[in-house]
């Protein structure tokens, strides 16, 4: 079973039933993606499947034969930080913390996606999520901000014309 | 239905009474590189200061603080991390005195040791909102003392007089010159100097964080899902648990097929456990995958509680029969009854409630033959070590624990049963073991806030006034379930035959000078502020066998909705207005009243709303704090629609103004969480609730605005993580009872 995380190829020899989470968490050794229901009922163990938000308790390994999975580990780019996890920082929302990776990966594929969500879209995209020490107002907040800041870059990377740098 | 006889809320003065405590006199302490250092304490103000320098050429100052020659300043935090914010708060308090940037400091979480007690409770706890409370003395003075010694050491190096020299971010500096020299650089000269007599604490003008500080200091981690947690805990070798538990309430097992269990792929072993099966397996996957072959029969405890109604009626049945004990008695409530022209009754029910953490139940055990090691997350590092020990043959002091970031607390890790689990399967199978519960087991397997039954009667006189106020209170104590763990713990030194015998002197002398009274019943009613000229409050003691414990504001959970409630309806009754026969009432409690008076201005009470907007209003003191919400709300078809809070906290000095913001946001959250879903529920001896999609959490679309009024004081610290909680559900009752005419005398609020 070969699929790529984070950008590196894994392979490896395990029951294609075994969801993604615990593929994650005790045979790649990434931690920062949590369990917390199993049912995707709470988006704790939420990662990038392509670019979107799934819930990877519920993922059989089977079902990301060959495609791409980003975790919390790989949101950032080496030490810059996403817009998210500034915005997280800037508006103190995390709290015990434990939803927060769950969050912020629910936040970046809205992000991705629509680059000035409403309320509404924050509602339908983050309700998922659940957050027991009750962050939301602050996760609403941040994710607005994180938007405005992407948007910003866009825009001034349009005027000084950076052009593809890849 | 069973009477209980367990039991104790962790108390302050049990140990002290029953022994000599050596407890701020003498520490001795082993290095890392084997020598041993010994240090006394300052006289009065709990900072143990340490005037050795390790071979390493650190400087352990205490049992708190280490400083290194690069200039590395590392804290010891004593009050768990669980979202409340000690990480940030404590850190700031030592920080202001030490004359160092919070954020630069080095945090890393306590083990287990009697010198961590909260004082508060003769206990290694972290739990009813005071950490700030109880660190803002030893903390700050911990931080000024080594200041005060480094300042020291740089006068010899300078040759100034002290009054020459200031400290500012880890350096001290030559004043007039502006020459410095660094705390590593001083470290060796500083840990020579004597311990000064005197502490010259800072005064607020002169602070730098206290106040200030706003950035939490594990937000970096949080984000970038670097944070450990118990559940993210390895060691070499380990293999993964689960346990297969009674579906029914002090149900016993009877047969298993562990036999055909064992031979399945990837099974390490299938043990018996005193909760259940025990499946130990390479993958936490297989494990789970086995337990599905599991056949278990289980035999039903002939005293289970039945049902969530059986258990209400056994309440109700109680407080016919037993009168209760008085713990306040002001006036003649009988008298003042017989002389009303009219009695006002009510009662109230509140359910059992699930903590629902969002990190699972979870704990990695090694435990071997002359040691063990424990990583979780956990509120009570030394009950952690009792249960350890219950389980192997280890003595307390054999067994390490590493506590970690906690994935949210809100009591449930006070309670340790998941780590004497996973100890005595580590124990039991010879090897390391992580233990993980599922939801459901976590849903299933709690130890409930208890549900509670209120009885309710106002003695109004000829002239409209309330002349008598009567509250009996019907719910199991948490100290019948809670002593267990907790009084050998208190007493470190006791063999363990001795353990079952210290709980039974616990509960034998509660509410005496050798144990103090079980609160968690009656907190927030038998000090209700209001003045009435009788007062009575009673609690009938009835424990249904449900297992029970602190759940986020404990007594006042239940006792703020129900006092402020009825309160409502006395102000209804003598067609009063809600908030202005509150400030009648609260004349004596300036900060109460004025906590009150400023959600009212703020939310503008008694504004004329749109149509369908309704208001409600409650105020309530806990844990030192004085709270007031003022609530907003709306009947959406048969939902209620919850659109704005406003709050008002008086906590005393504020050492981090955001972070009480953030407590008072997640309190409000909690508590609408609690009032508009929270539920869990009995059947034929089982929980009914076992996901979140039976037990439901609020949500990102249904969270109302909340504003938060922060009083300016320079009144000592007290709570924040649970005060905003309690006064939510009253003032949500009054908007609805403004919106509907019912009076919701029941949680959680269901439209009729």
């Amino acid at each position: 079973m070969e699929f790529e995380l984070n950008g590196k190829q894994v392979s490896l020899d395990l029951d294609p039933e075994m969801p993604l989470l615990w593929v994650i968490r005790d045979e790649i050794g990434l931690t920062g993606t949590k369990f917390g229901c199993g049912k995707g009922l709470c988006g704790a163990c939420t990662v990038h499947l392509n670019g979107q938000a799934i819930r990877s308790c519920i993922t059989p390994l089977a079902a990301i034969a060959g495609q791409s999975v980003t975790t919390i580990e790989g949101l950032s780019d080496n030490d810059n930080l996403h817009p998210v996890q500034q915005s997280w920082i800037d508006h103190n929302v995390p709290q015990c913390g434990y939803c927060q990776s769950g969050q912020l990966m629910s936040a970046s594929a809205l992000l991705a996606t629509n680059a000035n969500p409403s309320d509404e879209d924050i509602d339908a995209a983050m309700s998922g999520n659940i957050c027991r020490c009750g962050t939301y107002p602050r996760i609403r907040k941040a994710i607005k901000q994180a938007a405005g800041r992407m948007q910003a870059a866009t825009d001034l990377a349009y005027e000084v014309k950076v052009g593809d740098l890849s | 239905m069973k009477q209980s006889t367990h039991q104790a809320k962790p108390s302050k003065g049990y140990l002290e009474s029953m022994l000599t405590t050596r407890r701020n006199l003498i520490k001795v302490s082993g290095t890392a590189a084997g020598s041993f250092t010994v240090a006394a304490s300052l006289a009065g103000c709990g900072a143990l200061v340490n005037r050795e320098i390790q071979e390493s050429g650190d400087w352990e100052a205490n049992a708190w603080l280490t400083l290194q020659a690069d200039g590395t300043v590392t804290f010891t935090l004593d009050r768990v991390e669980m979202g409340q914010g000690t990480y940030t708060g404590l850190t700031t308090l030592l920080a202001e005195e030490l004359e160092v940037r919070p954020d630069h400091i080095e945090i890393i979480f306590a083990g287990a040791d009697t010198v961590y007690r909260n004082p508060d409770y003769g206990l290694q706890l972290t739990g009813g909102s005071n950490s700030i409370s109880t660190s803002w003395g030893p903390l700050r003075e911990i931080g000024a003392t080594a200041r005060q010694m480094l300042v020291a050491a740089a006068a010899e190096v300078f040759q100034v007089p002290e009054t020459y020299l200031h400290a500012s971010e880890g350096k001290v500096v030559h004043s007039a010159s502006g020459k410095s020299i660094t705390y590593g650089d001083l470290l060796k000269l500083a840990a020579q100097q004597s311990v000064p007599d005197e502490i010259a604490l800072k005064t607020p003008e002169q602070y730098k964080y206290i106040g200030k500080q706003n950035a939490r200091l594990d937000n970096i981690q949080k984000v970038t899902g670097t944070a450990n947690y118990g559940i993210d805990s390895v060691r070499a070798g380990m293999k993964h648990a689960v346990i297969a538990r009674s579906p029914y309430i002090g149900g016993t097992l009877v047969s298993h097929n562990a036999d055909q269990v064992r031979k399945m792929k990837g099974i390490q072993a299938v043990l018996e456990v005193t909760s259940g099966v025990a499946i130990v397996a390479d993958s936490y996957w297989l494990a789970r995958k086995a337990q599905e072959a599991l056949k278990l029969e289980w035999q039903r405890t002939a005293d289970g509680p039945g049902s969530s109604s059986e258990v209400m009626k056994f309440y109700q049945q109680q407080a016919q029969e037993d009168a209760g004990d008085e713990l306040r008695d002001d006036g003649d409530f009988d008298a003042a009854r017989k002389e009303a022209s009219r009695v006002l009754e009510s009662s109230f029910e509140l359910p059992f409630l699930a903590h629902a953490t969002m990190e699972p139940m979870n704990c990695v055990a090694d435990v071997q033959q002359d040691r063990a090691d424990i990583w979780t997350s956990t509120q009570a590092p030394d009950l952690a070590q009792v249960v350890v020990a219950k389980v192997s043959d280890l003595s307390l002091d054999e067994v390490h624990i590493h506590n970690q970031f906690i994935g949210g607390g809100f009591g449930r890790r006070l309670s340790q049963d998941f780590i004497g689990e996973a100890a005595e399967i580590s124990f039991k199978a010879g090897i390391p073991i992580k233990l993980v519960w599922s939801r459901e087991e976590d849903t299933q397997n709690d130890f409930y806030r208890p549900a509670s039954y209120h009885r309710l009667a106002a003695a109004i006189d000829s002239e409209g006034k309330v002349s008598g106020w009567d509250h009996q209170i019907v719910c199991p104590k948490i100290m019948d379930w809670f002593i267990w763990d907790a009084a050998p713990a208190m007493f470190p030194w006791a063999p363990k035959f001795m353990y079952s015998m210290l709980g039974k002197a616990g509960l034998m002398t509660e509410g005496t000078p050798m144990t103090p009274p079980d609160k968690s019943p009656y907190e927030g009613a038998d000090d209700l502020p209001y003045a009435f000229p009788a007062l009575r409050v009673r609690h009938t003691k009835a424990d249904a066998g449900v297992p029970v414990s602190f759940w986020r504001s404990v007594g006042h959970s239940h006792n703020a909705f129900v006092t402020e409630s009825f309160v409502d309806e006395l102000a209804h009754e003598l067609g009063k207005d809600a908030y202005q026969y509150r400030r009648e009432l609260l004349a004596d409690s300036p900060r109460l009243l004025a906590v009150l008076d400023a959600v009212a201005e703020k939310g503008q009470w008694g504004r004329s709303t749109e149509d369908g907007v309704f208001q409600g209003i409650s105020a309530h003191k806990s844990f030192g704090s004085y709270v007031a919400e003022l609530v907003e709300l709306r009947i959406s078809g048969s939902e209620i629609e919850v659109l704005k809070v406003v709050c008002a906290i008086d906590c005393g000095t504020v050492i981090n103004p955001d972070i009480v913001k953030m407590q008072i946001e997640s309190c409000i959250v909690f508590g609408l969480t609690a009032a508009l879903y929270g539920e869990i529920t009995i059947a034929d001896d089982q929980i009914e609730q076992s996901n979140f999609h039976d037990y439901q959490m609020l949500r990102m679309n249904q969270i109302p605005v909340i504003e938060t009024v922060i009083i300016q004081s320079n009144e000592l610290p007290t709570g924040v993580g649970e005060p905003g909680l309690p006064p939510l559900a009253p003032a949500m009752a009054g908007a609805l009872f403004a919106a509907t005419g019912e009076r919701h005398r029941k949680m959680p609020f269901r439209l009729a």
